[in-house]
């Protein structure tokens, strides 16, 4: 990176986390620094919910998934804004009323304080290990860029996000991440812009989908149902909706962004409004990363995106090989090139025939392209067995660094960064309010001050950040980021939503019935992944809909004997 | 279900539920013939 670019990054970053700091001065007690004061109106809440979900892994792997399979990954939104309903219905209201801290507290008052010790620790065990990859993720950026060990890239990131989140607390938080969305949405519409405006001069926007679509790159929608693909509309739709309602209704890190909000109806609204904006943003990214794809039909590609792996093999024993890979795929790479001419006149006469020829010709050449990456991995494997053999996430950021202008390229770099600032730091206060209140607080002292709790809030953020970053370390050899988190999130949010679903619907069913259920569920959940019995997506739906049917039938006929089960499911 | 607070083009939560679902139903006909088009 050039020095402008340098400025540009450390006049974001540092702008950010002044703002955070300046902004959450004061804080006093566990209320402020968990929950905000509950002050924070209905936009603080939308943008807040968004830029958790939306962390620098969004901003890396949807844009390479793009690149590498198309569009598909957008209908793994289509559940959110059905999800976004549900809890402005039936969970908003509840949680504010009760006026919990975390969403688990909610679960002793319904059932039983291990129901709720245990649906606590499945959140634990699944956010802090998804937090550690959301920490990695921009950690390979600096790699990547500054050609040194990701090791070292992660550790200084990891502690940046960490010093800030401790001081900070939940109000710095959402405060940082309004600005740091302000910034990214402006961001990513001067990278789409810059994209087009970098394609050959007779290529304009709609004539670079066409020749990304003929290769296969505009499958938005795909309406087959098929248990084992990953992204159809029927999966996005049902196994989506069980996982975003999951995520938004029982996971801490987002149920703490929109308790902040200052009432029901700002906490509503903000939700809702994600549930309008989520899908399109997702569609512009995921477009972002096709345009991508468009730029190098006319511009060589690299034969491998990761340029530290490349590097590697081409300066092994392998060299020779490699060099001869690399020429092959320039070769198919020039001929593509003639066929994307061809496509570009027959698109201009409308015509037909060649345009279906010519798409059966670019798909056989994407075909070969990918046969010869696939020999160049098997020669790092060979060379290093723990060689990173895939390159997804590598592909936006090379772009990037490769062809934008200088200045530009400083500020994506910082969107990734804010991305994943915004995303980490309120994973970890939620890994700590739920560690303080429904661990700390109710079995260790239970009748500390506030000053006590406040403290303990404090170090518990220290340790979970710690817990994370060295997670980090261990995550680079996950494959693609963003389908790691979510398949690590559709192993645990199932049985935790089922649990919510029972607590919410189920009114006779009783606290042992749903710890029975809870279990046994998750141990099939678990071992439906490990003999890939279907796509992740349904483990969601797997998960919720076992909780709930052996919630029934542990609890048969017999009458719940919780005395507060039934009054705070009516109300 | 109060309704209480709500801009007023929305009038109820009601209304505002039924938005976001007609909003996704427009969103995946666009995408669809997103496809279609450009596939």
């Amino acid at each position: 990176m050039s020095t402008t670019d340098w400025g540009v990054l450390c006049c974001t970053l540092l702008l950010i986390v002044a703002y955070g700091v300046y902004k959450s001065k004061g804080i006093r007690n566990i209320d402020g620094y968990l929950l905000g004061n509950k002050s924070l109106p209905w936009y603080h809440v939308a943008l807040s919910v968004m830029a958790t979900q939306a962390s620098a892994i969004t901003f890396l792997s949807a844009p390479g998934l793009a690149y590498s399979s198309g569009m598909s990954f957008v209908q793994f939104y289509f559940g959110l804004p059905l999800a976004m309903i549900i809890l402005s219905i039936s969970f908003v209201p509840i949680f504010h009323r009760l006026r919990v801290f975390t969403a688990y507290e909610f679960l002793e008052k319904r059932f039983d304080v291990r129901t709720r010790a245990f649906t606590a620790l499945l959140f634990l065990i699944q956010r802090g290990l998804s937090t550690g990859i959301t920490i990695y993720a921009p950690a390979i950026i600096l790699s990547s860029i500054l050609q040194i060990d990701v090791v070292y890239t992660t550790l200084f990131m990891g502690t940046l996000v960490v010093l800030y989140t401790v001081y900070g607390g939940t109000k710095a938080v959402s405060y940082t991440q309004l600005l740091q969305m302000t910034i990214i949405f402006g961001g990513l519409l001067t990278a789409g812009i810059l994209v087009v405006y970098m394609l050959p001069e007779d290529i304009g926007f709609s004539k670079a989908l066409h020749i990304a679509g003929k290769s296969g790159k505009a499958n938005a929608i795909d309406l087959s149902f098929d248990w084992n693909n990953q992204y159809t509309l029927w999966s996005g739709l049902i196994g989506g909706f069980f996982l975003q309602l999951s995520y938004f209704g029982t996971d801490q890190s987002q149920v703490g962004r929109y308790l902040t909000g200052s009432s029901i109806r700002d906490s509503r609204i903000g939700l809702l409004m994600n549930g309008l904006l989520k899908v399109p943003m997702q569609f512009a990214i995921l477009l972002i990363g096709v345009l991508v794809f468009a730029f190098y039909q006319y511009n060589s590609p690299p034969i491998f995106f990761n340029k530290y792996e490349l590097h590697r093999i081409e300066n092994s024993s392998y060299a020779g090989q490699v060099a001869e890979l690399k020429a092959e795929h320039h070769a198919v790479f020039e001929e593509k090139k003639k066929q994307i001419h061809r496509l570009t006149a027959a698109l201009d006469a409308d015509d037909e025939a060649t345009i279906s020829e010519v798409r059966d010709q670019l798909q056989d050449a994407d075909v070969r392209a990918k046969e010869i990456r696939q020999d160049l991995v098997a020669l790092m494997q060979a060379n290093d067995a723990k060689a990173d053999t895939n390159d997804n996430n590598y592909i936006f950021l090379s772009f990037v660094t490769e062809n934008f202008p200088k200045g530009l390229i400083g500020l994506l770099v910082a969107i990734v960064f804010m991305a994943s600032m915004g995303a980490t730091s309120s994973a970890i206060n939620s890994l700590a309010s739920t560690t303080v209140i429904d661990i700390y607080k109710r079995f260790v002292s239970k009748t500390g001050s506030e000053r006590r709790y406040l403290s303990a809030s404090r170090a518990f953020t220290l340790m979970w950040g710690i817990f994370c970053i060295i997670i980090a370390l261990y995550a680079s050899k996950l494959g693609n980021l963003l389908e790691a988190v979510n398949i690590l999130g559709s192993l645990f949010y199932g049985t935790i939503l089922g649990i919510f679903v029972v607590a919410f619907y189920v009114k006779r069913a009783g606290g042992k019935a749903v710890l029975a259920a809870a279990i046994v569920t998750e141990m099939i959940v678990v071992s439906f992944w490990w003999f890939d019995v279907m796509a992740f997506l349904w483990l969601n739906l797997v998960g919720c809909a076992g909780v709930v049917l052996f919630s029934l039938i542990f609890q048969g006929t017999r009458p719940n004997q919780q005395p507060n089960g039934t009054s705070i499911a009516t109300q | 279900m109060t309704d209480k607070g709500l801009p007023p083009f929305i009038r109820n939560w009601r209304r505002f539920y039924w938005i976001v679902v007609l909003w996704l139903l427009v969103l995946i006909l666009l995408f669809y013939l997103f496809t279609n088009h450009f596939g």
